[in-house]
């Protein structure tokens, strides 16, 4: 494969962006999540 | 001690009237937007064809140009510090000498863009930048109609 | 002050089963698009970088156009309505991120194809002055007021910034432009594309999809547990003030 570096280096950084983000949000949203009760959590 | 007595409120505009500002912005807002798109169309299009020098505004040849044309088959030669080729549209042939290896996937019968001037004596295009300019059409290697997609590589492209 | 909680995340059935779905189509872009798709007779394998390069402009739009929708609903309601504001919020932060990864994606294909990584043309500029609305859109959320003074303010922009959608995608087509016109989504209906190379995209655009509707679910719970949060340090605040205050006296 040619460029081979470049095609995966994409791949890397859109993939690496989509987890970065993610475990970003969901930290946050551990470490808001215990200080509101579950009756205020509109989505349960 | 101040007078706290209520005064008497400002006449509100009417509702009409409180329309029609929005709209006199939004009209003004968008034919100022077409007049300045119509405008720019030649000072923000990325080349001029090689059969629009010395014909379309702002393509003069004695001016530097972002030029494009499909490289012409079997015109390049490549040497160890420059390479040479050709490049048409419509019909139109002009000699290109680049100082280097082009990069991407420079090839012949792909469309390219060469940054340059014009050398006055010898009428050959002097790049120092060729930038390939893809086409929207993705065909496999595998494919079946491989044969026809290449013989029509080299036909022009706007 | 901790409060009793059965909940630790802002996920529920739902988004576990649109994130499962993402990640499993995402596996299936990476093996189509690195490997089962074949290269392209022009570009070789520098094709490929389109199977994440397009699904993120894809996201990038989709999530735009679903801020302006909420903002022009966040306006109609005079700012009245906090979920819809967080959805608009959420909805435009995805978009910023997956417009920095397009941007990116779109350099790295641009140097082996074009040969350059950057050129100021018509489609690559204003696709750079798209990314910048939006995260003046972001700061504008970011700045001082009311919960519906900052909805409303934010709105405005949100509405106004789509109108640069269309002239992105048209740039090409106004302009001339390195960039190449669009192959799916062509006025002319022409789709000059292989039919795996297309599978394959079409693979990227649903799985960034199921991202963007894991991502803003998400996001808009965070947003509103943030609320909570600051709305309760708030009033718990209050509480200590108004107990260090003697009774009937004055501070």
């Amino acid at each position: 494969m040619e460029s081979i570096e470049f095609i995966i280096g994409s791949y890397l950084l859109t993939f690496g962006a989509i987890a970065v983000v993610a475990g970003r949000m969901l930290r946050r949203a551990r470490s808001l999540s215990h200080r509101v009760p579950d009756e205020e959590k509109y989505w349960l | 001690m101040p007078d706290l007595t209520p005064r008497p409120a400002e006449p509100m505009p009417s509702r009409r009237r409180r329309r029609i500002g929005p709209i006199l912005v939004l009209i003004a807002v968008v034919g100022f937007g077409g007049w300045v798109l119509s405008n720019l169309r030649t000072a923000v299009d990325y080349y001029c064809n090689v059969d629009e020098v010395g014909v379309r505004d702002g393509c003069d040849a004695d001016r530097r140009l972002r030029l494009q044309g499909t490289v012409a088959e079997g015109s390049v030669v490549a040497s160890t510090t420059r390479t040479e080729f050709d490049i048409e549209f419509e019909g139109v042939s002009v000699a290109v000498r680049y100082a280097g290896e082009p990069g991407g996937i420079f090839n012949e019968c792909i469309p390219v863009v060469v940054h340059g001037v014009f050398d006055s004596d010898t009428e050959v295009f002097l790049g120092d930048r060729v930038e390939v300019k893809h086409s929207d059409e993705y065909v496999s290697v595998n494919d079946e109609r491989l044969t026809a997609a290449e013989e029509s590589a080299c036909s022009p492209s706007a | 002050m901790t409060t009793p909680t059965t909940s630790r995340s802002t996920g529920t059935r739902a988004t576990r089963v649109i994130g499962i779905a993402a990640i499993v189509m995402s596996a299936w872009l990476s093996l189509f698009g690195l490997v089962l798709s074949p290269a392209d007779v022009a570009q070789g394998d520098a094709v490929r970088i389109m199977y994440v390069h397009v699904p993120s402009v894809w996201l990038a739009y989709l999530a735009f156009i679903v801020t302006a929708i909420c903002s022009v609903w966040v306006l109609v309601a005079r700012g009245r309505v906090p979920g819809v504001d967080r959805v608009a919020g959420a909805s435009a932060e995805i978009g910023v991120v997956f417009m920095a990864v397009t941007l990116v994606s779109g350099m790295l294909w641009g140097r082996i194809t074009w040969g350059v990584y950057w050129q100021w043309d018509a489609r690559l500029t204003t696709t750079a002055l798209l990314f910048i609305t939006y995260i003046g859109y972001l700061a504008v959320r970011g700045l001082e007021g009311s919960p519906e003074q900052r909805a409303r303010r934010s709105a405005v922009v949100g509405v106004v910034a789509v109108a640069e959608i269309p002239l992105v995608h048209w740039s090409v087509r106004l302009w001339r432009s390195l960039h190449q016109e669009a192959t799916v989504l062509d006025t002319d209906l022409d789709v000059d594309i292989d039919g795996l190379m297309l599978f394959t995209l079409f693979v990227g655009v649903i799985a960034f999809t199921l991202w963007f509707v894991w991502f803003v679910l998400h996001r808009a719970r965070v947003m509103a547990l943030a609320a909570l949060v600051e709305e309760r340090s708030l009033d718990e605040a209050l509480a200590e003030r108004a107990a260090e205050v003697p009774a009937g006296g004055q501070n």
